[in-house]
């Protein structure tokens, strides 16, 4: 059996009297492309948080690539790449400034920091940019420089929130190939998006949290066997029959978190509300 | 496409990071940071002259008062320790240590709010790099060691070793020594305070406590006069400073600057000198333990904000929140015909919600008020005539509130995209703002009007009366005209205080200070003359006959603008998109 990449155990994160992560099981093999769904507020980002360092959990364990996260954090941290939700870059250096201080905080030596922060920048079509201050970019440039601070080092495990949001459909696209690149060559990656049909033609494996619990999870066609049983239950108890067809990522994603606590689907609003609208 | 050639490491292989690389790294980063921070885009033409004249403006002005604060305590410390030495007063110097720790901290405390809103780099940001604990902390120990309370604070205490060096040489070795770990232990209070109070600012409430304590502060040290002569024994003379020193003398030696100053006096009693040695050791131990306590946390990772805790405790179920009674109420009897248009109406309660959900604004329009009192109750100041007492309080009452007109939009950020979307005319967004601040000074000037008329030793002469009215309305309406243009062509939020740091130093934010500081003090200082005229040729009415034509040309020239505003900010509509909407 290997050792899988990301493994948490009964991982819980609670503010005050909030429970925002309750009782996570997650595991993710290594080199599986991994997607993590949730609608806004799941928990996705405090479990990203916790799966990278930055947020203690409350309790449970949390093993990346076999070692103890609380434990070694300064050996996994070096082994992983985060792109994270604020992407907390340093605005009043350059591009080229920041990857170099990026490569060197992991321990790259100074000609390798030199030659991926060069590659880096042409890969991200970021090069005639290098001297600009990273506070004057867009936001999509923005992101492809993170992108590219979180892989410099050569992580083994690779966590993105929402990398693809504002992001155009050309960047994206350099994001997407980098990705797969990565994938090939064995690297772990656990993506957070929103966007579905990305996540649903990238990921090889989802899981799907709601309201803090981990309410899905292996891959997409383990995902379409699940909802089926639920909307099966759903028959028995009058609601309309799953169609025949293979079923896309978002209808499954709405089928397992899309009912409000009634059981309407969200998407099916009672006629009655919002009927002002034109 | 370039390709990517890298190779991968591989996790197990991988030397330890030495920690040179790491600190080295890290020193680097604040370098190019402070660098990046100096080249500036040069601005062209007016706004290059503008930006020459507020710069030597600037630098006449602070020099010579950062030179003083420099200077006074350096220079006061080295004097004072060579005092205590050499006119056999050694006990003193556990005051004069104690004296500089309380104003190293207090400095470090009050520039806490000040470094949080220009700091350009967050180290709590470090935690996410392979970083180990000790590296952490030796990082946080070092980064901001550069800051005007720690070089004041270092250069204090190497005056006193050179002041006690002079009074005994001697004693030169054990007090550069001591004075070397009392720094160290300063330091590490330093950071212990500002690590806890990290903390605890994080919390809205605790923020607006805190503001309201250093305003406290503020206000209560107006009270102390240090020159009081205490006069418990007949025929004595002493300042109940001086008494308050030498009461709690045996109590300093319980104390950090206690156990310094005992190390140096004992220096030729090895034994009992190391005691005392030992004592100020643990204390910086203990000071930098604490302080290691806090980091922890934030290296294992803690949330700081409130955001999900205050989600926690709304109600899970949606809700929809029902209209405060009265605003409710006032806002319907608006619409359907009331004074104010609708849009007024909202954009007046917006501005109303947000003023009062703002605690640390409130105190800021409370604490001049304060302040008036404090004047007018003092001897110095009630003895000066009330004729100027009156205009002098009010010009300094609006001093705050007129500034602020000088910059409606920025605080609305990229919000201000609503209104420019909305089927809105921009002039009613305008007039609401300006009505908003027009009731502050309104409220402002009739509370500080008030207490000056009760606490006024001699009546208020009828003249200066209505000449301090009519010079309000010039002024306000003056401001509120040249605020209003100047809040249109540079709508990005700016603080005048700020304009010297890295985020706030532009071009545009240099020139919006240049002119606050020329229409708010020209006008200000225009009572001086007219005043002085006033009582030289024997006309109590002189000032009312000159600002009376002149508020009613400020109100002209309000409207005008009032007017235009509308076309004015359709046309600069390319500023906003790019000073508050980008993303």
């Amino acid at each position: 059996m290997t050792t899988p990449a990301i493994d948490t155990t009964a991982l819980t994160r609670r503010f005050g009297d909030f429970i925002a992560v309750d009782n996570v099981n997650l595991r993710v093999e290594a080199g599986q492309f991994f997607g993590f769904l949730g609608p806004n507020g799941a928990g996705k980002s405090t479990t990203i948080k916790m799966l990278t360092g930055l947020l203690a959990p409350t309790s449970g364990s949390i093993r990346i690539l076999g070692g103890d996260l609380q434990a070694n954090s300064a050996e996994i941290k070096r082994q992983i790449g985060v792109v994270p939700e604020g992407l907390a870059l340093f605005g009043r250096l350059t591009a080229d400034e920041y990857l170099q201080f990026v490569g060197r905080m992991y321990g790259l030596d100074r000609a390798t920091t030199l030659s991926r922060t060069r590659e880096l920048l042409e890969f991200m079509q970021l090069a005639g940019e290098q001297k600009k201050l990273i506070t004057d970019f867009s936001h999509g440039m923005q992101k492809k420089l993170a992108l590219a601070a979180a892989v410099i080092h050569g992580p083994k495990v690779l966590f993105l929130d929402e990398p693809f949001e504002g992001v155009d459909a050309v960047a994206a696209g350099t994001l997407k190939a980098m990705l797969l690149r990565m994938i090939s060559r064995g690297v772990t990656i656990f993506l957070t998006s929103h966007v579905l049909e990305i996540v649903e033609r990238l990921c090889t494996h989802i899981a799907i949290i709601h309201r803090g619990r981990l309410v899905a999870q292996g891959s997409l066609d383990e995902l379409r066997a699940g909802a089926a049983r639920i909307a099966q239950a759903g028959i028995q108890e009058g609601g309309a029959p799953p169609s025949e067809e293979k079923r896309s990522l978002e209808q499954i994603f709405l089928e397992i978190v899309g009912a409000d606590r009634e059981g309407n689907p969200a998407a099916t609003a009672p006629e009655q509300e919002l009927s002002w609208l034109s | 496409m370039a390709e990517l050639t890298g190779p991968q490491s591989g996790p197990g292989s991988m030397p330890p990071i030495p920690a040179s690389v790491q600190l080295l790294a890290v020193a680097w980063l604040r370098w190019r940071i402070f660098v990046n921070g100096m080249n500036r885009k040069r601005p062209k033409g007016t706004r290059q002259v503008a930006g020459v004249v507020f710069a030597i403006l600037l630098r006449l002005i602070v020099w010579p008062m950062l030179a003083t604060l420099v200077v006074a305590p350096v220079a006061g410390s080295g004097f004072f320790a060579w005092m205590a030495i050499s006119h056999g007063h050694p006990q003193r110097l556990a005051s004069l240590l104690l004296g500089i720790t309380l104003l190293w901290q207090f400095v470090s405390i009050n520039g806490l709010s000040i470094a949080a809103t220009i700091q350009s780099f967050d180290p709590a940001s470090l935690v996410r790099f392979p970083l180990r604990f000790g590296r952490y902390f030796v990082l946080r120990s070092l980064l901001g060691l550069m800051t005007p309370s720690t070089i004041v604070g270092c250069l204090a205490l190497l005056a006193a070793a050179v002041g006690i060096c002079v009074a005994d040489a001697s004693l030169a070795l054990p007090a550069l020594v001591v004075m070397a770990v009392y720094a160290l232990m300063n330091i590490y209070l330093t950071r212990m305070i500002g690590a806890w109070m990290d903390r605890w600012l994080a919390n809205r409430r605790f923020r607006e406590i805190f503001s309201m304590l250093m305003a406290l502060f503020a206000v209560s040290i107006q009270f102390l006069n240090l020159h009081r002569i205490s006069t418990r024994a007949p025929g004595v003379r002493t300042s109940w400073l001086l008494n308050v020193l030498h009461s709690s003398g045996s109590y300093l030696y319980w104390l950090p600057s206690g156990f310094a100053a005992q190390t140096i006096l004992l220096a030729k009693h090895p034994l009992a000198a190391s005691v005392q040695f030992a004592g100020l050791l643990a204390s910086t131990a203990l000071f930098a333990a604490v302080f290691a306590i806090r980091l922890h946390k934030q290296f294992l990772g803690e949330y700081l904000s409130e955001g999900v805790s205050r989600r926690a405790q709304a109600p899970s179920a949606p809700r929809v929140k029902a209209p405060e009674p009265q605003f409710a109420a006032r806002s319907a009897s608006v619409a359907s015909g009331g004074i104010l248009s609708p849009v007024v109406a909202a954009c007046l309660r917006k501005e109303w919600l947000i003023l009062t959900s703002n605690g640390t604004q409130l105190i800021g329009l409370l604490t001049p008020l304060i302040f008036v009192v404090i004047f007018s109750m003092n001897r110095a100041f009630s003895s000066f005539s009330s004729k100027y007492f009156l205009p002098a309080a009010i010009a300094y009452v609006l001093i705050a509130a007129v500034s602020s007109l000088y910059n409606i939009f920025g605080a609305d950020g990229s919000g201000v995209q609503l209104y420019l979307l909305a089927p809105v005319r921009m002039l009613d967004v305008v007039l609401a703002k300006n009505l908003m601040s027009l009731a502050i000074i309104i409220v402002q000037v009739t509370v500080a009007w008030t207490i000056i008329c009760m606490l006024a030793r001699t009546p208020i002469p009828v003249s200066a009366q209505i000449s301090t009215v009519f010079w309000t309305i010039f002024v306000v309406a003056l401001n509120l005209s040249i605020g209003t243009l100047r809040s249109i062509q540079a709508p990005r939020k700016f603080v005048p205080g700020q304009s010297r740091s890295p985020r706030g130093a532009t071009p545009t934010n240099r020139t919006s200070s240049l002119l606050v500081l020329g229409v708010l003090f020209g006008t200000m200082l225009l009572q001086v003359p007219i005043g002085y005229a006033s009582s030289y040729f024997g006309v109590p009415w002189l000032a009312a006959w000159i600002f009376g034509p002149l508020a009613v040309a400020a109100v002209f020239a309000y409207a005008f603008m009032l007017r235009n505003a509308e076309r004015l900010i359709l046309a600069a509509r390319d500023v906003f998109a790019e000073e508050l909407c980008k993303a």
